[in-house]
């Protein structure tokens, strides 16, 4: 007799908790799947950028061999020091509290470099320096 | 200090009209007024040029424009600067750039453009010795760039620090240590260990600094003291010791040492402190004031007191205030009116400076 009354008194709590176990698990796999779409997106911005001031450097560099002496000691010390930051980035672990000291440190090397060269070269992919971070969407 | 029995006059020498818009800031030549070398000085403007005044001594004792530099700057030109040697100008504009003119047989050339800013660059500044400059805007950044061969210009570095907009640069009088002003109501200082750059100090709140926008700075002659005008209605004076920043280290720390307030009742956009040691202020109710400081003996350091205030020195806002080179004791006023003042301070007895 108890068993009877026992489930309908305690119905609104079991929809409750059945409406909240579903959810959850529909939760579950949806924010699985909007991370991925999220983490895949972030990661090829990053792996982006990166790729752009690894090829600045490289095509600095093969001109610097070519005739060293069009470039200042300064400049080839910023090359170096902007060669030493991509070296650094951690390319498999983006959880690292750098990236994002280090991405900033980067482009404002290649600030640096580029005004100093002369180049009005501009990799459109990053927010402006002058942007705050909490305006930009995602 | 009195600096003249019978208290003092500002008394207004000139009114120079010409600029078609309002007149952001002056500077004088620093290789003029000394023998024989007429007075020079730059003025630059929403109208996107600069002017270059020379002063004719007698009989007519009068200003005029000697030169426009137009058709460069593609906005206002907000701030300008001439190297120590007195050869080369800066000036900082809107359009992000900053141009660098030599004077070539009284025509201006433009030879060299600094870009790198990604907005409004708001100032510009040569350092002691004529082979660093150094620049800021509204992208929060201060740049510092090296002068090579043949004017051109490398960047030494890209500092950044501040989180608002930075209104003003300005390098110490003997030492190259660089100073930053900002709407972020701070001053930072900054100076180097072989070309690294960073921000040594940082002069906030906690430190008695100001509780809004500081526009501009200022130091003393002898590079010990330090002021600084502010949104927040007062002047501050920050002193340092000099014997330490001149040992070898390079830097020594600053400290407030007093406040100016009740003085002024609108934001103060401007400040400059004299060779003899008079601060002038100009600020957006159109006055200027004179303040001067003395040290008799007092336990807590110096105190600072109003020498005169000069209500309705323009229409507008003062944007900016110059004390000139040379021995006599005149003033450059620029305002939002679009026109110069040229003053001199003298003594309300004899209506003359001595």
């Amino acid at each position: 007799m108890e068993d009877i009354f026992e489930s309908s008194l305690h119905l609104e709590e079991t929809h409750f908790e059945e409406g909240y176990s579903d959810g959850y698990k529909h939760g579950l796999v949806i924010g699985k799947e909007e991370a991925q779409q999220v983490g895949l997106r972030v990661g090829f911005e990053a792996g982006e950028e990166l790729g752009f001031y690894r090829g600045c450097i490289e095509v600095w560099n093969f001109a610097i061999r070519v005739d060293q002496t069009r470039f200042s000691d300064r400049i080839q010390k910023m090359i170096k020091q902007m060669e030493e930051l991509v070296e650094k980035y951690p390319v498999f672990d983006p959880e690292s509290e750098s990236v994002q000291e280090l991405m900033e440190a980067l482009r404002l090397k290649f600030r640096a470099i580029s005004a100093t060269l002369g180049m009005k070269l501009e990799y459109n992919g990053y927010p402006k320096m002058g942007q705050d971070p909490k305006e930009m969407g995602f | 200090m009195e600096l003249y029995e019978g208290g003092c006059d500002l008394k207004l020498l000139e009114t120079l009209e010409g600029h078609g818009d309002r007149v952001w800031s002056l500077a004088w030549n620093p290789a003029t007024g000394a023998s024989g070398t007429p007075l020079v000085f730059a003025s630059c403007s929403g109208d996107k040029t600069v002017r270059i005044w020379e002063h004719t001594p007698s009989p007519s004792a009068t200003w005029t424009c000697k030169a426009i530099l137009e058709d460069t700057h593609t906005r206002t030109v907000r701030s300008c600067a001439w190297s120590p040697s007195g050869k080369l100008l800066a000036t900082a504009s809107f359009d992000a750039t900053t141009a660098i003119w030599e004077n070539v047989g009284g025509d201006y050339e433009c030879v060299s453009t600094l870009e790198g800013h990604e907005n409004e660059v708001k100032s510009v500044s040569w350092n002691s010795s004529g082979t660093l400059l150094a620049t800021c805007g509204r992208d929060k950044s201060v740049w510092i760039w090296e002068m090579q061969p043949g004017n051109e210009f490398e960047c030494v570095s890209v500092l950044q620090g501040h989180t608002q907009d930075v209104k003003m640069v300005q390098w110490h009088p003997t030492t190259d240590v660089l100073f930053s002003c900002s709407y972020d109501n701070t001053i930072k200082v900054w100076a180097d260990d072989d070309d690294d750059w960073q921000c040594v100090q940082t002069l906030g709140e906690p430190n008695n600094g100001h509780s809004s926008t500081v526009w501009a700075l200022s130091f003393n002659a002898s590079g010990d003291k330090m002021v600084t005008c502010s949104d927040d209605l007062t002047l501050k004076i920050w002193e340092t010791d000099n014997v330490q920043m001149h040992s070898g280290d390079g830097y020594a720390p600053w400290r407030h040492i007093c406040t100016l307030t009740g003085y002024h009742d609108r934001t103060i956009f401007s400040v400059h402190w004299s060779s003899e040691g008079i601060i002038a202020s100009g600020a957006a109710d159109d006055a200027i004031r004179f303040f001067v400081g003395n040290k008799d003996g007092l336990v807590d350091g110096p105190t600072y007191k109003l020498l005169l205030k000069k209500e309705k020195a323009h229409d507008m806002d003062i944007n900016s205030v110059q004390w000139s080179p040379g021995e006599k004791r005149l003033l450059a006023s620029a305002s939002d009116d679009g026109v110069i003042k040229i003053w001199e301070l003298v003594s309300s007895s004899t209506g003359n400076g001595y």
